[in-house]
């Protein structure tokens, strides 16, 4: 591994720079030479030993018992079975209660301590039931106990190294691992290590020296250091480029919203014009317009949402009101036949949650400007059950082109158009289409680098029973695109509840392609 | 789009030939169909339609009638077809309609066919053609009806009549004991699921021979012995009813071209009508009603933006299985008698377009020089958007449809001015959100896990009540901002609104808000521009934040951005 010794911490830097190859190294050594906290060696060690830099030679699991306060006080007042044997020798014999209430201890603790003294012989309880000194030696034990208090006092902790078997019995009866602040010492576990230089330790040592890097360089530049030109006097720690960052959480588009926005922005560039229109449509633009017959299956209560309240619209603008009912009751003079039954003049001012972008188009053709190019990225609603591949509401987007002269093979243009410029296809495959309002109709599958083969839209030529009847005498190439499945890829997505998740962190975090 | 489902024995023995997935992936869009599966092991072919004008095409055997004309361009002839003036004998086989069932199902039409057995496959073949025909054609029967009786045990003229339901008993299809008409809209599954469409009527349609023996109760169920048909069977009488005589005399003559496709005889029958019709009282069915259409040569070539001469498209139907001759300025058409979809010249432009073939039309830029442009409310939406991500606002989007209880119940509202849906789905979507400020706060109440600060923000529309309005609905572009954190509070609302304002170049005032439980009292204000309430802001109720399920103070504004562009 080829170490740039640039990249090293201070705390790396003085540390291979204090020590030399063959050498014992200990943690405590660093502390105590370099003046390191616990934590700062431990990180030294921790980065050198990732680095290589420094390899353990041995490891040994050591105990030591350290004082505690508790355990400190003790020492210095007495153990509660030394206090008692002193208390009992000087003042005569008394109760367990009174010797707790003139020694404030408390009172299962003098029990236990005069247990003690009594199991070993060194006191006893009289006929009065008051204790008294049988001898005047105190126990073994809390010799032993004294020993072991007098002992850590000096350095405040005693490794188990230096106990005698019996000592290490009496210092356990005195010890606990945690929640000793009612113990005389806590049991400290921990694992010494000794670590030696390795070759590229020694190599990066002698780098550091050559390079003339000393671990004193300055950190962050601050604005005194600027003011008083105190930065001329020293050389600046070179940062490590590739340590983690932290995480920002900038303002930020909506990752689907800006993906939509491409779209626009592609077709303001093909030359069309943005509409628009209100969400709450009525069965007169949402289908009677688009030619849809009054009793077709798709118009059945189960495929389109209707409005509670006002059930109607209050009207529906002439003329395109009577120029549409006539096309559906006999053609009116748009060449058709129509579809030969009495228009509903009730029903078609039923009012309905907009089910197609196309209404919008529809909407447009009573304002268009010939030659015109119109489109729109529009929410429709659909009685649908909400799932993968079905949302509550959506968006479509669709369009119109109004001229003169445009024909079928300039719709099979357009699409290629969309087709290359917006879904980046690479092979384009028209196949006749149907829908209600295009004649004819025709359905746009593309090869895309990723997504396979799949259809990217409908089209078609708007029948003369839609156009003629609000007002357009010139063929009408009218288009829809289903971008969402390339909205999805491009936000690798695979559920289109997705692209209206109300969850911040998933939204601050999804980006496109 | 109605899917079908070809045995494919039946299928290419129609065809005339075997084909390979890949080959009918090729030649199905000439039929607007698309292979939607191929079950190996169970020999069935998956078809779907996407021409839900052309029913004709929802059996394999109006599939392969298509493709077997494209391939040939050789036009089946059919001989039993009736016209007004040209009647084929019926031999005393006659179905008289009743004056009684005028106004409840007004008219009911058959045909008969022999010397074909049916065979297992053909019977699920003929079943699900009726279904298809009845289910989308018809409505789900409401227009059309179809049942398929032993010809063999029937005794001409059947009657067709609308009687009393309580008295009038018969054993149906799937049962043994004799019902009335009105137990088996209760009791027989079929009952349940088609008796709405004669249930409101004092009496229900019914058809029986002359003998008086049960054919059927239309449109609900077959009586379980002349309506039992089953494999073996080689005489069949086909009756269709219904209140629209068009759609019935086409679906009768669908049925009867894929049966002789098949290999049925189709014999005529004679039907009495109890009114007059455009074809008078009596016709013979399978009836051709179409009239010819013609198609001026410049109407295609405009259309299509390819010059094709009248022999061009000629050859062009030919494919498509229409007979077209040259005729004046254009070509006229015999419609084919399976089809009933030539409503304009267009009609003939789309045929001729397929039948010469999509691949041969070069594709074509409109030479048009237009204008591209953004709505104004897309271009002035995309400079707050800037200002508001400059801000450290996320930019959110939401569904537009909610629950009473997201956008009503948990802001505290009456929601009064919410536009709901009269047939929702589920009630989690019953309603068009009336303010951005509920989406908002469902982000909040979903995204704990989120560092915070939370700043989020959308434009989108919302709907509110207007009664000024045509339809009494207003939809609105909107602005809804959110911030949570902490410590937050007004101040920091009106620094946002101020700077927003600001670099939107909008003077505004501010003005107390009264009594909206959405915000804390005091900590709410109005923005007036141009003296007209342009939106609202402030601190975040804690009673709304509590129903939310939410614990952190938050900031909220709305504006309406159709009052500053």
């Amino acid at each position: 591994m080829d170490i740039d010794v640039k990249n090293l911490h201070p705390l790396e830097v003085r540390l291979l720079r204090h020590v030399s190859a063959g050498e014992d190294i200990t943690p405590e050594r660093i502390i105590r030479d370099l003046d390191y906290k616990v934590g700062q060696s431990n990180q030294a060690f921790s980065w050198l030993s990732a680095k290589g830099l420094v390899e353990e030679k041995s490891r040994s699991h050591r105990i030591s018992y350290e004082l505690t306060d508790f355990g400190r006080t003790e020492q210095l007042e007495g153990l509660p079975a030394e206090r008692i044997f002193a208390f009992i020798t000087e003042n005569g014999p008394h109760t367990l209660p009174e010797i707790a209430e003139a020694l404030s201890l408390e009172k299962s603790d003098v029990g236990s301590a005069f247990g003690l003294l009594s199991s070993k012989g060194s006191a006893k309880m009289n006929d009065e039931k008051k204790a008294e000194p049988v001898s005047s030696e105190l126990p073994e034990d809390v010799k032993l106990q004294r020993a072991l208090l007098n002992k850590a006092s000096g350095t405040g902790s005693i490794d188990e190294t230096e106990l005698s078997e019996t000592e290490k019995k009496a210092i356990a009866a005195l010890a606990k691992k945690r929640g000793a602040q009612n113990s005389a010492f806590r049991i400290v576990e921990r694992d010494e290590i000794i670590y030696n230089l390795t070759p590229e330790g020694e190599k990066a040592k002698k780098a550091l020296l050559e390079a003339n890097i000393t671990g004193e360089e300055f950190g962050i530049l601050t604005p005194e250091m600027i003011q008083t030109g105190s930065w001329k006097n020293g050389t600046f720690r070179p940062y490590g480029i590739n340590a983690p960052t932290s995480r920002l959480i900038p303002g930020r588009r909506n990752a689907y919203s800006s993906y939509l926005q491409w779209v626009k922005d592609k077709l303001i560039a093909l030359g069309f014009e943005e509409f628009d229109g209100p969400l709450v449509e009525n069965e007169f633009w949402n289908g009677d317009a688009l030619f849809m017959p009054q009793f077709h299956s798709a118009r059945d209560i189960h495929d389109v949402y209707y409005v509670k309240d006002p059930v109607h619209c209050k009207k529906i603008d002439e003329p395109w009101l009577s120029q549409v009912a006539a096309t559906h009751e006999n053609g009116w003079n748009t060449g058709s036949r129509g579809w030969g039954y009495t228009f509903d003049h009730e029903f078609t001012r039923r009012q309905v949650l907009r089910s197609q972008g196309t209404v919008l188009s529809a909407h447009q053709l009573t304002k268009a400007h010939i030659p015109g190019k119109y489109f729109g990225v529009v929410r429709c609603f659909r009685y649908d059950q909400v799932d993968a591949t079905h949302g509550a509401d959506f968006y479509q987007t669709e369009g119109i082109v109004l001229g003169e002269d445009v024909n079928l093979r300039n719709l099979l243009g357009l699409l290629k158009m969309f087709a290359e410029e917006i879904a980046g296809a690479e092979e384009v495959k028209y196949v006749p289409g149907y829908f209600p309002f295009t004649e004819p109709s025709i359905e746009v599958h593309i090869k895309h680098p990723v997504l396979g083969w799949f259809e990217l839209g409908g089209s078609g030529i708007f029948r003369p029973e839609v156009t003629k009847a609000l007002g357009i005498d010139v063929p009408v190439l009218a288009w829809g695109l289903g971008i969402d499945r390339m909205a999805l890829m491009h936000l690798g997505l695979n559920d289109l509840r997705e692209l209206f998740t109300p969850d911040i962190e998933s939204v601050r975090t999804r980006r496109g392609n | 789009m109605p899917k079908i489902e070809a045995p494919e024995k039946i299928f290419f023995s129609l065809l005339g030939k075997k084909m390979t997935d890949d080959e009918l992936i090729d030649i199905f869009p000439v039929a607007k169909a698309e292979l939607d599966g191929h079950d190996v092991e169970g020999h069935v072919l998956k078809i779907e339609l996407n021409d839900t004008n052309r029913p004709d095409l929802w059996s394999p055997a109006g599939v392969a009638r298509a493709l077997k004309c494209y391939e040939s361009s050789e036009i089946p002839q059919y001989d039993f077809f009736s016209t007004k003036d040209d009647e084929k004998p019926s031999d005393g086989r006659c179905v008289i309609d009743d004056e009684s069932a005028i106004g409840i199902r007004d008219y009911s039409i058959g045909f008969a066919a022999k010397d074909c057995k049916v065979d297992n496959d053909m019977l699920i073949n003929l079943i699900q053609s009726q279904e298809k025909l009845c289910f989308n054609f018809g409505r789900k029967r409401k227009t059309i009806a179809m049942g398929i009786y032993r010809s063999d045990l029937i005794k001409y003229p059947v009657h067709y009549a609308a009687v009393d339901p309580d008295t009038t008993k018969f054993v149906p299809l799937g049962m043994t004991e004799e019902l009335s008409l009105r137990e088996i809209l209760m009791k027989h599954p079929k009952g349940r699921d088609y008796g709405y469409i004669v249930s409101s009527f004092p009496r229900f349609p019914y058809l029986y021979d002359d003998n008086g023996d049960t054919l059927s109760f239309p449109p609900v169920i077959n009586s379980a012995r002349i309506g039992a048909v089953e494999v073996g069977d080689s005489d069949l009488f086909i009756e269709l009813s219904g209140p629209i005589l068009d759609d019935l005399l086409l679906a009768a003559s669908i049925l009867a071209c894929d049966m002789s496709d098949m290999g049925f005889e189709i014999l005529p029958v004679k039907v009495k009508f109890a009114k007059d019709t455009p074809y008078g009282r009596e016709i013979t069915v399978p009836y051709y009603f179409q009239k010819d259409v013609h198609a001026s040569t410049e109407l295609i070539s405009k259309k299509l933006g390819l010059e094709l001469s009248a022999e061009d498209s000629v050859r062009a139907l030919e494919r498509m299985g229409v007979k077209a001759w040259k005729d004046g300025d254009g070509v006229t058409i015999h419609v084919p008698e399976y089809r009933n979809d030539f409503l304009h010249a267009v009609d003939i432009a789309e045929d001729v377009m397929i039948g010469h073939g999509l691949q041969n039309f070069e594709p074509v830029m409109p030479s048009d020089f237009t204008i591209g442009r953004l709505s104004p409310v897309e271009e002035f939406s995309r400079k707050v958007k800037e200002i508001l991500v400059g801000l450290g606002f996320q930019e959110m989007m939401y569904n537009y449809l909610g629950s009473k209880k997201e956008y009503i119940d948990n802001m505290h509202v009456s929601g009064d001015n919410a536009v709901f849906i009269a047939n929702p789905m589920s009630e989690n979507y019953e309603v068009i959100r009336p303010s951005v400020l509920p989406c908002l706060l469902e982000s909040e109440s979903v995204s704990g896990h989120a560092v915070y600060p939370h700043n989020i923000f959308e434009i989108g529309k919302i709907t509110v009540r207007d009664d000024s309005d045509n339809s009494g609905t207003v939809t609105k572009d909107s602005l809804g901002f959110f911030a949570s954190d902490a410590k937050i509070g007004y101040n920091e609302a009106a620094s946002y609104i101020n700077t927003l304002m600001y670099f939107l170049r909008k003077e505004y005032t501010l003005q107390e808000v009264k009594d909206d439980p959405r915000f804390i009292p005091g900590r709410a204000a109005e923005i007036v521009v141009d003296g007209k309430v342009a939106g609202i802001f402030g601190e975040t109720h804690p009673q709304v934040l509590e129903s939310w399920g939410c614990s952190m103070p938050s900031i909220m504004a709305e504006i309406d951005l159709g009052t500053l562009i």
